[in-house]
């Protein structure tokens, strides 16, 4: 909804019709100082415009050097911007989230590799045996030895002084 | 008498004036500050009343406005958009300087009361018109806008001197058409106060 100040505006700038015309002209109590006011308008118009209009720009032409001179300096303090911003655009941001994906990427090739060369499981047998006790006094000078040939998936134990196997040694 | 056609013409010439300036060429935002720059020094003289100040503002704002090419659209015409930027240089610069009598008006304060047919008070020492020079009048008229606050010289001279409508003052000011409307009732009422015996006389 219109304030009285635009709507005062708007009628003594002749934009308002119809309705809202009718209605706000209605609302003035006198029609005719109004009339008078907005006729005082008009001719401060017309004395603005007379008495003020272009004002003329003196030295046009040395307007546009100078100005011209400003463009240029400014056009080259940017490019020397730029080449520096290429010189410094590592920044410490760039240069953590660099550092933080580089490490994840290096994690999760480790956990990979790290996985790829878990030992195979122990054979079942292998682990009977070694869970299996040696009775010392039946052997009591018996040893274990395992060698383990990774890349041929071999795994040699080797006994000695063994009198015995125990007794609950048993392939399942 | 501008046809349609040269009209349309002007404005194709423009936006390749102003397509070349987003590509860097200096010579063709020259051109542009050679269609503009008179008019532009006009406007901002009338809202400063200093001629070296005028010119510093004038400068600034073309400088402005090549920092900032890139950023126009093509959603206006190339003057609304340098005329924006030209309004907000030039009523910083005076919000900063604090013009004496125009930073006492407030927008906040407004009249309770305004009798429509309120007539404005005439000056005890009027002078006849035809006595007066064409100096004079000149200066009581400068007198008198100064005593408006920025936004209220702005919204006179783009209506009264630029012929502007009330959407294009908006856009240029950033504020909406009801503010327009309003800051142009507050700045007619008191110049037709401060000038009354100059214009009664037209």
């Amino acid at each position: 909804m219109r304030t009285f100040e635009e709507k005062w505006t708007a009628w003594l700038d002749g934009k308002l019709s119809g309705r809202e015309l009718t209605e706000f002209e209605a609302s003035l109590p006198d029609k005719a100082a109004a009339e008078a006011e907005k006729a005082d308008a008009k001719k401060l118009g017309t004395l603005l415009k007379r008495e003020i209009g272009t004002y003329d720009l003196a030295n046009e032409e040395f307007f546009s050097r100078q100005l011209r001179e400003k463009i240029v300096r400014e056009s080259t303090r940017r490019s020397r911007k730029r080449d520096s911003a290429v010189a410094t655009w590592w920044t410490v941001r760039r240069l953590l989230w660099t550092g933080t994906a580089s490490l994840a990427v290096f994690l999760v090739f480790a956990i990979f590799v790290m996985h790829d060369k878990n030992p195979a499981e122990q054979s079942q047998y292998l682990t009977q045996i070694l869970n299996a006790r040696v009775d010392s006094v039946v052997s009591p000078n018996a040893t274990i030895s395992m060698f383990e040939a990774k890349e041929d998936r071999v795994t040699v134990l080797w006994t000695e002084g063994l009198q015995s196997l125990p007794a609950d040694y048993a392939a399942k | 008498m501008q046809t349609e056609a040269t009209l349309a013409q002007a404005d194709v010439s423009e936006l390749d004036l102003v397509k070349r300036c987003q590509a860097g060429d200096t010579e063709a935002f020259d051109e542009l500050v050679t269609r503009y720059r008179t008019r532009i020094f006009g406007m901002i003289y009338n809202m400063v009343h200093n001629e070296q100040d005028a010119w510093d503002l004038a400068q600034d704002s073309f400088v402005k406005a090549w920092r900032s090419i890139k950023r126009f659209r093509g959603h206006s015409s190339f003057y609304t958009w340098i005329y924006r930027i030209v309004m907000n240089v030039t009523i910083d610069w005076l919000r900063k300087k604090q013009v004496k009598g125009g930073s006492e008006f407030d927008d906040a304060i407004q009249l309770k009361e305004v009798d429509p047919a309120s007539k404005t008070v005439p000056k005890e020492n009027a002078l006849p018109y035809e006595t007066m020079e064409r100096s004079e009048i000149r200066a009581q008229i400068d007198n008198a806008i100064a005593q408006l606050s920025p936004e209220h010289r702005a919204v006179i001279l783009m209506k009264e001197i630029e012929e502007m409508q009330y959407h294009e003052i908006a856009e240029t000011l950033g504020c909406s058409i009801g503010t327009v409307m309003s800051r142009l009732f507050y700045a007619r009422k008191k110049l037709q106060n401060l000038l009354k015996d100059v214009y009664e006389n037209i």
